[in-house]
């Protein structure tokens, strides 16, 4: 069996020998004044505390401490330190949301900047492109709404006829103030579903009425669901399914006295989502799933029981871990990576998914599977290595508590997900976190875990040929830079919003940003698709540029890790260098930001003829004379079209 | 029934407030930061702790942590 080589930290508090758990340290970090500039060592602990028994409780009492921080001074002691500005407006009170939304950003590194709005004052704060939902800069307006904000409008006695009324007049006013938004403010805006209470239904003793009344309420939540297919910058939470997980919907008193219309738990699970879709706002989404085998993936040990004693079917547990492996390929389908690490033999865990009658997942599903004796922390590193990704995009999942415990304690940056000997919880965790959330899919979302797989070919053939040169030649890459249309909008500011290492500025885009470059005749927004004798890489990167009454400036190059050192970057610039030739533009400039992620580009511009033309710590300035351009590869063919 | 020190602890706990000991006498008005919010999460943690309702409609006209430490011990 394995060696202990490194001793994970005990999760469990009640451990007296262990560390304090972590709300206390967290605790003893503020009363020594050491929270602002310990900031770093919060989302580990707050990783720790979600995972415990009354971790949204405890998350909550987490975030009441850190709401107290002065987010400035956190960001002046931090530098670097991920920040989203986030505004609230809402129906009932919102101040119950900042706690938990610092907290479940904090869990995410992510440092909050909260702008809270007036009590009942969203139509207001909507309507006024003054207010703080309009701030320039801001991320999130998150516009918090309860039934009340429909039930509010009806006479002191009502019929379901005046109710269906209000529930259309609302959704038509709120429709317009969505479009009012959209056309002045500059962050997403965030609505949500109405959850009805009983004691709306209720109110109407007469069953055919009632019937009505759900009738008109779910009419009135899909309009609101609605908005979100028709704006790009509008994201609607259904809270349908975060009430279903239990618990009152709020607390009478605290609803009556404090018009608290939605309760602390329900607004701690809201806060779980807006956390995670910030992360897509910042570029963090997880990109890759590590899973365990034993025990996670099918019932029984392998090396012990054998491939007849092991079950994902039939029995009454081996389905429970039959559907956990449906959850991980629905999860695939949808351009999550799948890998494996596995305290086992390879031979053996290949041999099974391949032939096991039981498994959903074969060994087609995953991009790496690592079935050997290293400690896992360094097969995540391997795996890593090997696709081209930080750890910090990855997701681990195991039922071993020593596994989990070891990942989370030498790799933080790991979202782990603790499974236990109960398979049929597994879903539930997986699923408990938004890790894998994205805005919109793209075709090459859906196609992505192949194109990984026929990298391991690339692979073999640069193992088999003598040189890096002589394997470039054979591979036959051809590069195509257009500009882009409707169909590659969405992969295109996917890309801005994903790619970390090679990323020149690490400017984010949403959808409708790019759209907005995209209508600008002074901008040049350009996609570079790639592909070879393997196989089509889709669209693979992208070039922002704008005219300026000088010449050309690049705001931004970027392009996905799975084709980096190829010649398609340095073919990109040489075709937007002769565009500019062409066009009689003056010299091309450009920049690079630093990011803790993007070190590797910091001498790309100079490596193409780029001279240094100033700039500072926070970005360096490079202009092209254009005089002698950049050769495009030999080894590559290049098409432009724009 | 809850002693004075499990209520303090309650309120350091519960609601991450630095207070001073003469907070406890002092006129909301006058306490670090305080809004109706903390009265009513407050109370909620005091339940929870002594598994006792509390009217929370009296609760609301008192102006100090003292005077609503001493309807909750009454």
């Amino acid at each position: 069996m394995s060696t202990v080589v490194n001793t994970p930290r005990p999760t469990s508090a009640a451990d007296p020998s262990g560390p304090a758990a972590p709300l206390d340290r967290l605790r003893a970090l503020q009363s020594e004044g050491r929270l602002v500039t310990e900031y770093p060592s919060v989302a580990p602990l707050l990783a720790e505390l979600a995972h415990g028994d009354k971790g949204a409780a405890d998350l909550v009492r987490a975030g009441q401490l850190l709401s107290r921080l002065d987010p400035e001074e956190v960001a002046a002691a931090n530098p670097g330190t991920l920040t989203v500005s986030v505004a609230v407006a809402g129906h009932s009170t919102v101040g119950a949301l900042a706690a938990p939304l610092t907290a479940e950003l904090a869990r995410h590194g992510i440092l909050l900047r909260l702008a809270l709005g007036d009590f009942d004052g969203y139509l207001r704060e909507l309507q006024d492109t003054g207010s703080q939902l309009y701030a320039p800069g801001l991320d999130l307006a998150l516009v918090v709404l309860d039934a009340q904000a429909v039930f509010d409008e009806l006479p002191v006695v009502w019929r379901v006829e005046d109710l269906e009324k209000a529930a259309g007049t609302k959704l038509a006013q709120l429709a317009k103030l969505v479009e009012r938004y959209v056309e002045h403010g500059t962050g997403t805006l965030v609505l949500n579903t109405l959850p009805l209470h009983r004691l709306h239904t209720h109110q109407l003793v007469d069953l055919r009425s009632r019937a009505a009344l759900g009738v008109a309420w779910r009419e009135f939540n899909a309009g609101l669901l609605r908005l979100a297919a028709v704006h790009e910058r509008v994201v609607v939470i259904d809270l349908d399914p975060l009430v279903a997980l239990g618990g009152a919907l709020n607390e009478p008193r605290m609803a009556s006295y404090a018009k608290a219309n939605l309760g602390d738990e329900l607004l701690g699970r809201y806060a779980r989502e807006i956390g995670h879709l910030a992360r897509t706002l910042r570029g963090r989404a997880k990109k890759v799933l590590v899973l365990d085998l034993d025990n996670t993936l099918w019932d029984g040990v392998l090396g012990d029981d054998g491939a007849d004693g092991i079950a994902a079917a039939t029995t009454f547990r081996g389905e429970a871990f039959g559907n956990f492996q449906k959850i991980a390929k629905q999860i695939g389908s949808q351009g999550v990576l799948l890998a494996v690490s596995s305290k086992n033999d390879q031979e053996p865990v290949l041999e099974v998914l391949r032939t096991h009658p039981d498994m959903v997942l074969r060994d087609t599903d995953f991009v790496r599977v690592n079935a050997n004796w290293n400690p896992k922390d360094g097969n995540l590193r391997d795996i890593a290595a090997k696709l081209n990704l930080g750890v910090d995009s990855f997701v681990f999942a195991d039922d071993s508590p020593f596994e989990t415990g070891l990942v989370a304690s030498s790799l933080p940056e790991v979202a782990v997900v603790r499974l236990d000997e109960e398979p049929a919880l597994h879903v539930e965790r997986l699923l408990a976190d938004g890790w894998f959330d994205v805005r919109e899919l793209t075709a090459e979302d859906r196609a992505r875990a192949a194109l990984y797989r026929v990298e391991s070919d690339r692979q073999d053939l640069l193992d088999s040929s003598g040189s890096l040169e002589e394997y470039l030649e054979q591979l036959g890459v051809q590069v195509k830079v257009a500009a882009v249309g409707e169909a590659d909008l969405a992969r295109v500011a996917q890309l801005t919003l994903r790619t970390n290492q090679f990323n020149l500025t690490t400017e984010r885009l949403q959808p409708a940003e790019v759209r907005e470059r995209i209508e600008d005749p002074d901008h040049l927004v350009l996609s570079v698709r790639s592909g070879d004798r393997f196989g089509d890489n889709g669209v693979v990167g992208a070039l922002f540029a704008h005219r300026t009454p000088q010449g050309l400036h690049i705001d931004n190059l970027l392009l996905s890790c799975r084709v980096f050192s190829r010649g398609i970057e340095q073919a990109t610039v040489t075709s937007v260098l002769a565009y500019a030739v062409a066009q009689g533009l003056g010299p091309v400039t450009a920049a690079y930001r630093p990011t803790k992620k993007n070190h590797r580009v910091r001498d790309f511009w100079p490596s193409l003829g780029f001279e240094p033309n100033g700039g500072d710590e926070e970005e360096l300035s490079f202009s092209h004379p254009l005089a002698e351009l950049p050769a495009v590869p030999s080894h590559l063919r290049l098409d432009t079209d724009f | 029934m809850i002693t004075e020190t499990a209520f303090i602890q309650i309120v350091r706990d519960e609601l991450a407030l630095p207070l001073a000991e003469t907070d406890l006498e002092n006129d909301f008005d006058k306490v670090v930061s305080w809004d109706s919010l903390h009265l009513l999460r407050l109370i909620a943690a005091v339940e929870k702790e002594t598994g006792k309702r509390v009217s929370v409609g009296k609760l609301l006209s008192e102006r100090s942590l003292r005077g609503i430490y001493t309807l909750l011990a009454a």
